[in-house]
């Protein structure tokens, strides 16, 4: 969550309209979309309540939270405009984000 | 009066770092090498290991239980408990990704293949705030 603050400041204007950055997340919608407002975010949040998304994309992380239950393996990943993934990152300690520079950098190359 | 001061130094090193750490949490070179903390911690450690052999004050005892006891819960936390084993992704570069639709805070259905051909797309999972 705190890496999509620091995407969003990373971004210029001109960028904001010409790519799209869709959060995916099992918490509820009411919970993101407070939490984009305070953090003046202007992303698509979406709620993949049941991991269903997650789990077809195979990021689950079984047992990983906090009291037991399966959640999201931290990823990031960068889509052309056709759709085909030019970058992918997959934290392996859920301290690491990646760089938003780093994942504005693989934007910037497309 | 050196193992007073070695005592200082040493639980200043353990706030500094908690404080650095927690204030600079966005900062990705900060965030990314939690192994720095840990570093931290076995400094302040050492330096009270050294004034509690110089000076066996009941003073240099406490902050070498206190920065033996972060140092060992820090590694604790940076080398097990946050480490996530690795997914079997179905995410390849160079390949696309499968389509999905899924709502977003506003109720409207946000699906991927609506900016096929139109946008780059930077796709972000992730959980809680961290």
């Amino acid at each position: 969550m705190a890496e999509l603050q620091g995407l969003g400041a990373a971004l210029s204007e001109a960028e904001k309209t010409g790519v799209e950055i869709v959060a995916v997340s099992p918490d509820p919608n009411a919970r993101s979309h407070e939490m984009a407002q305070r953090l003046h975010l202007s992303y698509r949040f979406v709620a993949d309540t049941d991991l269903a998304v997650t789990r077809r994309y195979g990021l689950v992380h079984a047992r990983g939270g906090a009291h037991g239950e399966d959640v999201p393996t931290p990823t990031t990943v960068v889509l052309d405009r056709d759709g085909v993934v030019r970058w992918l990152w997959i934290s392996t300690n859920f301290q690491l984000r990646p760089d938003p520079n780093e994942v504005l950098g693989a934007v910037r190359a497309l | 009066m050196r193992s007073a001061w070695l005592t200082i130094l040493s639980v200043l090193v353990c706030a500094a770092t908690i404080a650095a750490y927690a204030l600079l949490l966005r900062v990705p070179a900060v965030r990314n090498h939690p192994e720095g903390y840990v570093a931290a911690f076995a400094l302040a450690a050492t330096v009270a290991g050294l004034a509690a052999a110089l000076g066996r004050r009941w003073y240099a005892w406490t902050a070498l239980a206190l920065s033996v006891a972060l140092l060992l819960s820090g590694a604790m936390f940076n080398f097990v408990l946050a480490r996530i084993p690795e997914p079997h992704t179905t995410l390849r570069v160079g390949e696309r990704t499968p389509d999905f639709s899924l709502p977003d805070a506003g109720g409207q259905t946000v699906s991927l293949a609506e900016y096929r051909g139109k946008k780059p797309v930077v796709l972000v999972f992730y959980r809680g705030y961290w």
